[in-house]
C-alpha cells in the first residue's frame, strides 16, 4: 500500500513522464497484480525520453528484455528505485519486427549489456549502441534463439497433447 | 672393515686426499637426504594446513597418509614431460636443471654439528648467497621460455621481487658478520656458545626470517606462484619430473635458509641435553613449521606492497640496525 | 589505485598486451572469460566474455508447463538455489493469485535464509582465497556444510533444490530440522570469533582490500547494481525490506551497509549479513505457526493471461521474475533479471587502474555466479 508521501511522488512522476512522451499512455497499474506502479505504453520510440526522466528521479535500470509477439516485439524496460520503498516503472515499446530501437546506453550505461542480450536472443538491433554484438550465444550463431519461431520441440507438441 | 682401507681404493683415497672424499660422502648424503626430505616436508606442509584447515590431510596412503608424498614422487616420476609448441627449448629443458643446483650446493658449507660439515669455508655463508642467486635466474629462463603470459609475469615478478630482498637480507646477515668477523659457519656458531644472536640482534633476526621467505617465494610473498592470479606462475607450463624439480627447489631452498637462520642466529647446534645434530634439526624444523604456519594464516601482498614493503621498510631499517652494530661494536 | 596515464596510440601498441583470465582459471568462479588488457601489471580495460555455461533457461521456459520448470531456477544460481525455488513459486502464486499458508511462509525464510548464508559464506571466504588466504575458505566450508546437511534432510538435494512448490513447499520442516538449525545457530554464533581473528583483523587482508575497486553510489545507479555491492557502498536497498514479500516484514532484521564501497565493505557486508540472517532465523523459529505448509491448488496451474514481474532478494541482489502468459499451461515468456549479470558489467567500470591482483579481488568481491549470469 502506498503511503502519502509516495502517492504524491508517483504523481510527480506521472506528470513528467507525460510530458516527456506525450505521445504514449501513462497509467497506474495493478501493482498487487503485476509487480508494477506505473505502466508506460509506447508506439516505436520514445525510450530515451522515459529514461532521462527516470535518470533524473533517480530510478535504476533493472532490466531490458523483449517479447516475441509473432507480429511485433514488446521491448520492456523495467525502473526501480533504491530510494523508495516499492516503486516500479514498467515501459512497454511496441515495435515492428523489422525496427531498429534506439540504445538508452548512452543515459544508463548498464544497458550496454542488457541491450547485448535483447539483440542476442531477439536479433534487434539498437542504434548508436557502443558494443553490439553477441553476449551469451556464440558468435558465429546464425539463429535468435527466444524468437517463438526458433526451435518448438516436438516435446512441446507432446506435452500438449497429453496434458490439453 | 673400513673400506677406504681395501686395496686399491686405499690408494685412490690417498690420491685423492681427504677433502675430497668427504665431498664425495657428504654429496651422496645430500643426492639421498634432499629428495627424501622433501617428501617429508611436503607431507607435514599438507598435514599441517590440514589441521589449520580443520580437516586430516591426506588420510589413505599408509598409516595416516604417511606414504602419500612418495606415490605422488612416483607418480611425478612416470608422467609425461610436455614440452609446449613455440617454447625457447633449450632454455625451457635447461631451467628446472638449473634450479635444483643451489639446492644442492647449498649444503656444502652448512655445519650441522661440531664435527659434520661437509667443507669448511672462509667465505661460507657468501657461498650460500651466491649460489641461491642462480635459482632466480632459472625462475626467468623458465618463465621466458614457456611462451605463457602468465609465466612470464611470474618470472618477472621473481627477478623484481628477488633484488629487492637480497639487500635486507645481506644486511641482516652483515650485523651478525660484523659481531663475529668471519665468515666461517663453524666459528659463527661457536661465538654463540653462550648467548644466541638472536639476542644481540632481534631486529635482524626477524628481517633475515621475512627475507629469506621472501626469497623461496613463500607465501605471503609467493607473488610467483600466485595461484589465484597467474595459475601457477613460472612453472605453469611444467610438468611431470620437471615440475617436480621446481617443488624440490623451493622446499630445499627453504630448509637450507632456515638452517642459516639457525646458525647466524640461533645458536646452530648449541642446546642442552640432546647431541648438537638434533638441536640443529629441531631448532631448523621448528622455523619451517613457522614459515607453513604464516602461509596458511595470511593472504597474499600484491606486488606495489610487496616492493614497498622491501624498500621502505625492511632495507631501512636493516641499515639503521647494521649501522647502530658498527657503531656499538667498533666505535665504542 | 593508480591513475591511468593518457598514453597515446603507439606507446599502447608497444606496451599493451592482453592476457586470458579463463575460461579455466583458479579464480574464475566457474567457467568464465575475463579479457584483461594489461601495461605491466596494471589493468587499462577489462571485457567479461560469458556464455560458456549458457543452457536457455529462458527458452526451456517456453517449452515445459509451470511445474516442469520448477526445478530450472535452482540450476541458474546455483548457490542460493533454495532462493530462486522459491523465488520462482512465488512469481506463479502471483500470476494466478494462490495464497500460500503462513507457516509454508515461514518455512520458506527459514530455508532461504539458510541457504543465503551458505551462499554469502561461500562469497565472503572465496573473495579471501581470491586473496591467497586459502585457510578461510575451507573454514567457511565447514559452516556451510552443516546448512547443506540441514537442508539435505528435508529437501532432499544438497545444491539445487526443488523444495518450493506453488501454494506451499514440498513437505513439513521435522524436529531433527528445528533442533539441528537451532544448534547451528548456536554454534555458527560462537564462529564469528575466530572469522574476526583469522581474517577481520588479518592486516594484509585489510591492505588489500581497503580502497580497492570503489564503487560510488552513481555507477551503482547507472549500472543497476544490486545485493551486497551495492550496500557495501552505502545504499540501504534491500528488496526484503523495500519491497517486502513473504513473510519477512513480520521479522525485525536490519540492512546493513558500509559508506566505502570497496572491496572491504563489500566483505563486511556480506559478514554482517550473516548475523541477520541467523536473527531471522532464530525469530521464524520461535513464531512458528501451526498448520499445513500446502494449500490447495490444481495439479497443473492455469494463469489467467497476462504479466508479473516478482522480484526478491538472493544473495547476489535483486532477482527478478517477468512472467508472460497466454492464459495456457505453458508460460509465453519468462525473463530472469539476474543481479551477478549487472553487477558483473560493472566491474567492467571499476577495474581500469587497478593491478592485475587486484581484478581477482573485485572479481571475487563481487561475488559473481556464472551460470546465473548465462542462464
Amino acid at each position: 500500500m502506498p503511503t502519502a508521501g509516495q502517492k504524491k511522488l508517483l504523481e510527480e512522476l506521472k506528470n513528467s513522464l507525460t510530458q516527456a512522451v506525450p505521445e504514449g499512455q501513462v497509467e497506474d497499474s495493478d501493482y498487487t497484480r503485476t509487480g508494477c506502479h506505473l505502466e508506460v505504453r509506447l508506439d516505436q520510440g520514445g525510450m530515451r525520453r522515459v529514461a532521462k526522466v527516470m535518470l533524473d528521479k533517480r530510478f535504476y535500470l533493472e532490466t531490458i528484455t523483449a517479447v516475441d509477439f509473432i507480429d511485433h516485439f514488446e521491448l520492456v524496460y523495467l525502473y526501480s528505485t533504491y530510494y523508495q520503498d516499492v516503486f516500479r516503472v514498467i515501459t512497454r515499446i511496441r515495435i515492428a519486427k523489422d525496427a531498429t530501437p534506439f540504445s538508452v546506453s548512452a543515459i544508463y550505461p548498464g544497458a550496454i549489456w542488457l541491450e547485448r542480450e535483447v539483440y542476442d536472443f531477439f536479433g534487434i538491433r539498437f542504434q548508436e549502441h557502443p558494443d553490439l554484438k553477441r553476449i551469451i550465444n556464440p558468435d558465429d550463431a546464425d539463429y535468435f534463439p527466444l524468437l517463438k519461431n526458433f526451435g518448438k520441440t516436438k516435446f512441446t507438441e507432446e506435452i500438449d497433447d497429453i496434458l490439453c | 672393515m673400513n673400506i677406504t682401507q681395501l686395496p686399491y681404493i686405499k690408494d685412490i683415497f690417498a690420491f685423492m686426499g681427504s677433502d675430497l672424499m668427504a665431498a664425495v660422502i657428504g654429496l651422496l648424503i645430500i643426492a639421498v637426504f634432499v629428495p627424501l626430505n622433501v617428501a617429508f616436508l611436503v607431507l607435514v606442509e599438507r598435514k599441517v594446513a590440514g589441521h589449520i584447515q580443520l580437516r586430516p590431510g591426506p588420510m589413505e596412503v599408509g598409516p595416516h597418509g604417511i606414504l602419500q608424498t612418495l606415490i605422488d614422487a612416483v607418480k611425478l616420476l612416470g608422467k609425461e614431460m610436455v614440452t609446449p609448441g613455440m617454447t625457447d627449448k633449450v632454455l625451457f629443458f635447461l631451467a628446472p636443471i638449473l634450479v635444483v643446483v643451489p639446492a644442492f650446493v647449498g649444503w656444502v658449507p652448512i655445519s650441522f654439528s661440531p664435527i659434520m660439515q661437509i667443507r669448511e669455508m672462509n667465505v661460507g655463508v657468501l657461498l650460500i648467497f651466491s649460489f641461491s642467486s642462480i635459482s632466480i635466474l632459472s625462475i626467468l629462463m623458465a618463465g621466458w621460455s614457456s611462451n605463457n603470459k602468465y609465466s612470464l609475469i611470474g618470472a618477472v615478478r621473481a627477478v623484481a621481487q628477488n633484488v629487492a630482498y637480497e639487500i635486507p637480507l645481506l644486511l641482516s646477515t652483515m650485523s651478525v658478520i660484523i659481531m663475529t668477523n668471519t665468515f666461517r659457519m663453524s666459528e659463527i656458531v661457536n661465538a654463540q656458545s653462550s648467548v644466541w644472536h638472536i639476542l644481540y640482534q632481534p631486529v635482524a633476526a626477524i628481517i633475515f626470517i621475512i627475507a629469506t621467505t621472501a626469497e623461496c617465494n613463500r607465501a605471503p610473498f609467493d607473488l610467483v606462484e600466485a595461484e589465484s592470479e597467474l595459475v601457477s606462475g613460472f612453472h605453469t607450463e611444467y610438468t611431470g619430473m620437471r615440475f617436480s624439480l621446481f617443488f624440490l627447489a623451493e622446499y630445499t631452498n627453504m630448509v637450507i635458509a632456515a638452517s642459516m637462520a639457525t646458525v647466524l642466529f640461533l645458536g646452530g647446534w648449541f642446546g642442552p641435553f640432546f647431541p648438537g645434530l638434533i638441536w640443529f634439526v629441531i631448532k631448523v624444523y621448528f622455523l619451517i613449521f613457522v614459515v607453513m604456519w604464516v602461509r596458511w594464516t595470511y593472504p597474499r601482498l600484491r606486488f606495489d606492497q610487496l616492493m614497498n614493503f622491501a624498500w621502505k621498510v625492511l632495507i631501512p631499517i636493516a641499515l639503521v640496525n647494521l649501522l647502530i652494530t658498527a657503531i656499538v661494536l667498533k666505535v665504542i | 589505485m593508480l591513475n591511468i596515464k593518457t598514453i597515446d596510440d603507439a606507446t599502447v601498441n608497444q606496451r599493451v598486451y592482453q592476457l586470458n583470465l579463463g575460461p579455466q582459471h583458479p579464480s574464475t568462479h566457474g567457467v568464465m572469460h575475463l579479457l584483461v588488457t594489461l601495461d605491466g601489471e596494471v589493468v587499462i580495460k577489462i571485457e567479461p566474455i560469458i556464455g560458456y555455461s549458457h543452457r536457455g533457461h529462458e527458452k526451456m521456459a517456453e517449452n515445459r508447463i509451470y511445474e516442469q520448470f520448477l526445478p530450472n531456477p535452482a540450476r541458474m544460481d546455483y548457490l542460493s538455489g533454495m532462493i530462486f525455488n522459491h523465488g520462482y513459486c512465488m512469481a506463479v502464486e502471483k500470476l494466478c493469485g494462490i495464497e500460500v499458508p503462513r507457516r509454508a511462509e515461514y518455512i520458506r525464510v527459514i530455508t532461504s535464509e539458510l541457504n543465503r548464508i551458505a551462499s554469502h559464506f561461500i562469497g565472503a571466504m572465496d573473495y579471501a582465497m581470491g586473496l591467497g588466504a586459502i585457510t578461510p575458505f575451507l573454514w567457511g566450508w565447514d559452516d556451510r556444510e552443516q546448512i547443506l546437511d540441514l537442508l539435505e534432510g528435508i529437501a532432499g538435494s544438497r545444491l539445487t533444490y526443488s523444495y518450493g512448490r506453488f501454494g506451499g513447499v514440498r513437505n513439513d520442516i521435522d524436529q531433527a530440522f528445528y533442533n539441528g538449525t537451532r544448534r547451528f545457530i548456536d554454534r555458527l554464533r560462537g564462529r564469528f570469533w575466530d572469522y574476526e581473528n583469522l581474517i577481520n583483523q588479518n592486516i594484509i587482508f585489510i591492505k588489500r582490500s581497503k580502497g580497492v575497486g570503489v564503487i560510488s553510489k552513481e555507477d551503482a545507479l547507472t549500472y543497476g547494481v544490486t545485493g551486497p555491492s551495492l550496500r557495501g557502498s552505502g545504499v540501504k536497498y534491500d528488496v526484503r525490506k523495500n519491497e517486502p514479500y513473504s513473510a519477512y516484514p513480520e521479522f525485525n532484521f536490519e540492512i546493513p551497509t558500509r559508506e566505502a564501497g570497496d572491496c572491504l565493505a563489500r566483505y563486511q557486508v556480506r559478514m554482517a549479513e550473516i548475523e541477520q540472517s541467523l536473527n531471522i532465523i532464530e525469530q521464524a523459529l520461535d513464531h512458528l505457526p501451526p498448520g499445513p505448509v500446502r494449500s490447495k491448488v490444481p495439479r497443473f496451474v492455469t494463469p489467467p493471461e497476462g504479466e508479473c514481474y516478482l522480484t526478491f532478494e538472493s544473495a547476489r541482489g535483486a532477482v527478478g521474475f517477468y512472467i508472460v502468459s497466454d492464459g495456457s499451461r505453458i508460460p509465453y515468456r519468462i525473463k530472469v533479471r539476474a543481479p551477478s549479470f549487472s553487477n558483473l558489467f560493472a566491474m567492467t567500470k571499476i577495474c581500469p587502474g587497478h593491478f592485475l591482483a587486484d581484478v581477482i579481488a573485485i572479481f571475487g568481491s563481487i561475488d559473481v555466479t556464472v551460470p546465473e549470469i548465462d542462464r
